[in-house]
């Protein structure tokens, strides 16, 4: 047996051919043609001209650009800050739930994906107009006379974002937490460790891996989702998914387009890269 | 190793049925006709009526944006769609890639019966190409219980008493061309200098926006989210309809204008259908029946006849001597577009 | 740790009613007479108008060709992969590791485009073809991972001591192999099917004349302004989902007693 698995060292098993020639075929292969798009110059109206430019590359250094890169930035850091801030109670309190009871709070967290996501998103909207649901309720009560403006402002867009991604931090979150072998932590209270000490010496690097996985499948789409900022920030700031698919569909620029999909990709995989480190892991399974 | 060829046999397999599935599908179907359009632009009664009267099956499908259908056509070299309904400026752009053929009047003889301010328009002026379906005006509709001022036009929305309150659309060519308006100057200006000049002004205007839409403006204003919203025609009907308060203004300045017109593909499949379709929506009661779905300015004399009396009010009937000189947003080339663009996204920030 | 079992379970409560609270919106909002949203009178009125729409039931049945299909071929796909890469040791593995899970890695929007261009380029027309590869490539992750990590849990001398006794490597698959991976190939499908009819980006960016999935169907109406007739889809979706749910529990439960 040893012999057979000996074998195998420096062989690729058939079984990946599938995968490998898919993956060649309909990701590296698309992804190197919009590379090479980004190096060529556009065309009057439409696609591109045969004329070689590192133009596209110069432009994104314009502080106007840059300034959408920030704003970007912020947003997803924001957006992955508050979504852990309720994601790891919420994932760490399922976990302490009975089992029967668990099985329950998993389904329902499982639930929304099959909805909408747009549908869901509209939720929140009707909740929150001048005359909505909120706004409604509050003046029915006499609280307030004038309805609140709770749309089209900062606040609601991260609102959104939360609503939005926070089910993937927290299935990220307690994948890694249920795992989590407690008797460490008991043996930490054993040994004299207060709750909050065991807590931060023993149950959070322990479950590291979940968090960051939690972490990446957040900040990532965070970047691109520009949807919830257009129906929530009433499309007032623009951010580099929307201005990724302005220069596609509207400026019709694919150039400019795919440069900027290029500095989308390379920040993913740096933040792809901090994650296989801090996790010390190699292979990016622990994500999900 | 047996058991991976295996696999790898039902994975072709499958790829094969998936292949079958897609072939058969577009054998099946007896050449239907296939429209391409927002969602919701043409009411399922006028296309049953017009498969019941000619048996041709219609296939609808839908794009969200005008760019986005130019690039869908550009993508299908001009084929795959029978029959296009867009806005003017993008047709300008399909006719000049050659991706527009020339319609058959042998077929549609009812073209006859199009008004003649909606003839000759800058993208087809000798009407080979296009056959326009709805025309409209945007509009300034507010609400008197917030605003205290005088609405007389564009140059209103600096007015800081509507600090946050402001509703305009989504669209660089539009709200940058409003501005331009508001300064005396052409919506088509493509001169950097008057550009600069009206970026500048537009970011005045800024701490009185209170969001940019350009599909939905009229749900703000009847949600009471804002005081003032710039929008289309049958956006600013819905909106009166609903909230019959509500203010509907013709700018001082001047006023934008619109069509969506219709158009064949170079590579249409089933051009003879779509030729066809276009001598039935042409006729009078049923452009009659499209005006009052869509809530824009029908655009064929004969459907007048049989108008409805609501039809006949201040949005979608502006007369002509209110509606005085209108301009169109036009195609203003690769350059100027870019500064349109530019200035689009400094705005946003 | 007792002294937190109150807390715990009221926390877990709050947050599942603030994400179910839009929720519940919509499907009250189902019944409003109004179509903008200020709450007017009760009706059936858009539940009538959502199942004459020919266009959503065409929808609906496009997304579940796509959906189906490729969420078959990712399993197919990604479970030999998960399996093929546990077994074999090269160079480029933990490259085309990576590589192999970029669709769900990088925002969609990139990967999108990137079809989009590549498609166009290479003539194939858009349209179920090009709609199947790409929901199959951002399926395939779902499944590989979900299989991968269920393997490094199982011991590898069950398989060994199968094929010690003459099983075939094929038998030893179905037999020992399969039915231990079972539940992770149902999970990641599961979950790759959810993102599949839920896909706009992609979808978007691929789908050509008559192929319009349910999500792109709602995305447009979303742009021409809300109806109710999406709030009623949505309600309609969620007793579905749930029924399933419900069934799949049952039918687990029957089993249970069964071999007990």
């Amino acid at each position: 047996m040893r012999r057979r698995a000996e074998k195998n060292k420096g062989k690729v098993s058939p079984a990946l051919w599938p995968m490998y020639i898919t993956t060649i075929a309909f990701i590296v292969l698309p992804l190197l043609y919009i590379v090479g798009i980004s190096f060529l110059e556009k065309g009057d109206y439409f696609g591109v001209k045969n004329v070689v430019t590192i133009e596209n590359y110069h432009k994104i250094f314009d502080p106007m650009y840059l300034s959408v890169l920030w704003e970007s930035l912020k947003l997803a850091i924001i957006t992955t800050v508050l979504t852990f801030l309720i994601g790891y109670p919420f994932a760490y309190c399922t976990a302490k739930l009975p089992v029967k009871w668990r099985g329950m709070v998993r389904m329902l967290l499982m639930t929304p994906f099959w909805l909408n996501s747009l549908i869901r998103l509209n939720g929140w909207i009707i909740l929150m107009k001048a005359n909505g649901v909120i706004n409604t309720v509050l003046q029915s009560m006499g609280l307030i006379e004038e309805p609140l403006q709770l749309l089209y402002n900062d606040g609601a867009v991260i609102i959104g974002m939360v609503y939005a991604l926070a089910p993937f931090m927290i299935l990220a979150i307690y994948n890694s937490v249920e795992k989590l072998d407690w008797s460490l932590v008991e043996a930490a209270r054993d040994l004299g460790a207060g709750p909050v000490k065991a807590f931060f010496t023993v149950t959070l690097p322990l479950s590291l891996p979940g968090i960051i996985a939690g972490c990446v499948l957040v900040f990532v789409p965070c970047i691109g989702l520009f949807y919830v900022s257009d129906l929530f920030g009433g499309s007032k700031t623009m951010l580099l998914g929307s201005l990724i698919r302005n220069e596609m569909l509207q400026a019709r620029n694919w150039p400019f387009g795919a440069a900027l999909s290029m500095l989308m990709l390379i920040a993913t995989i740096g933040a792809l890269q901090l994650y296989k480190k801090i996790a010390k892991t190699d292979s990016l399974q622990g994500i999900m | 190793m047996k058991k991976f060829v295996r696999l790898t046999a039902v994975v072709l397999a499958m790829v094969l049925m998936c292949m079958l599935l897609v072939g058969c599908q577009s054998e099946k179907e007896a050449e239907p006709l296939v429209i391409f359009t927002w969602s919701d632009y043409l009411p399922q009664e006028v296309l049953d009526a017009f498969t019941a009267e000619t048996g041709i099956p219609v296939e609808y499908t839908y794009f969200t944006q005008n760019e986005e259908m130019l690039t869908k056509l550009q993508a299908a070299n001009g084929g795959t769609y029978d029959l296009v309904l867009a806005s003017d400026y993008i047709i300008d752009i399909a006719i000049k890639e050659g991706l527009v053929q020339k319609l058959d009047k042998n077929i549609i003889t009812n073209y006859q019966y199009i008004g003649e301010g909606f003839k000759g328009q800058f993208y087809d002026p000798n009407d080979e190409y296009t056959v326009p379906f709805a025309a409209g005006t945007p509009l300034i509709v507010y609400d008197p219980a917030k605003v205290d001022i005088e609405v007389t036009g564009y140059n209103t929305w600096w007015d800081p008493s509507l600090e946050n309150s402001i509703v305009v659309m989504d669209s660089a060519r539009v709200v940058v061309g409003m501005v331009l308006k508001s300064m005396g100057y052409s919506l088509n200006e493509s001169d950097p200098a008057i550009l600069k000049q009206a970026e500048e002004k537009l970011m005045q205007l800024k701490p009185n926006i209170l969001a940019l839409d350009y599909d939905t403006p009229h749900e703000k204003i009847i949600s009471g989210e804002c005081a003032m919203a710039f929008m289309f025609t049958p956006q600013a009907y819905w909106a009166v309809t609903e909230r019959p308060e509500l203010e509907v203004v013709y700018p001082v300045e001047g006023m934008g204008y619109g069509v969506d017109s219709f158009f064949i593909p170079s590579q249409a499949p089933n051009a003879e259908a779509a030729n066809k379709f276009l001598q039935f929506i042409l006729e009078g009661e049923t452009a009659a029946e499209l005006a009052m779905f869509t809530q824009y300015m029908c655009c064929v004399e004969t459907a007048y006849d049989y108008l409805p009396e609501e039809y006949f009010n201040e949005i979608l009937y502006i007369p002509a001597e209110i509606l005085g000189e209108t301009e169109i947003v036009q195609d203003v080339g690769p350059e100027a577009t870019a500064i349109y663009d530019e200035i689009w996204t400094r705005f946003k920030q | 740790m007792k002294k937190r079992s109150k807390f715990a379970p009221i926390f877990v409560a709050l947050i599942l009613f603030l994400m179910y609270l839009p929720i519940l919106v919509v499907i009250v909002y189902s019944f409003n007479e109004s179509k903008y949203s200020n709450w007017t009178g009760f009706t059936f009125d858009w539940y009538d108008k959502l199942f004459s729409n020919k266009a959503i039931g065409a929808s609906v049945i496009n997304s579940l060709k796509v959906g189906v299909t490729s969420c078959l071929l990712s399993i197919v796909i990604g479970t030999a992969g998960a399996i093929g890469m546990n077994k074999s040791k090269f160079k480029f593995k933990s490259m085309l590791e990576n590589l192999s899970l970029v669709p769900i890695m990088i925002p969609e929007i990139i990967l999108g485009m990137a079809y989009l261009a590549f498609f166009t380029f290479l003539d194939i027309e858009l349209g179920f073809t090009t709609l199947i590869i790409s929901h199959t490539m951002f399926c395939i992750p779902y499944v590989f991972i979900n299989v991968q990590s269920r393997l490094v849990g199982i011991d590898p001398h069950f398989v060994e001591a199968a094929r010690d006794m003459g099983a075939s490597p094929v038998r030893a698959f179905f037999d020992i192999t399969l039915p231990l991976i079972s539940p992770a190939i149902i999970s990641g499908a599961l979950l790759a099917f959810a993102m599949s009819i839920d896909d706009v980006v992609i979808s978007y960016f691929v789908t050509g004349a008559t192929t319009n999935t349910l999500p792109l169907k709602v995305f447009s109406m979303l742009k021409t302004g809300v109806t109710p007739e999406i709030n009623a889809l949505c309600t309609v979706m969620l007793v579905i989902v749930w029924t399933a749910i419900g069934l799949g529990l049952a039918l687990k439960r029957v089993r249970n007693l069964q071999s007990k």
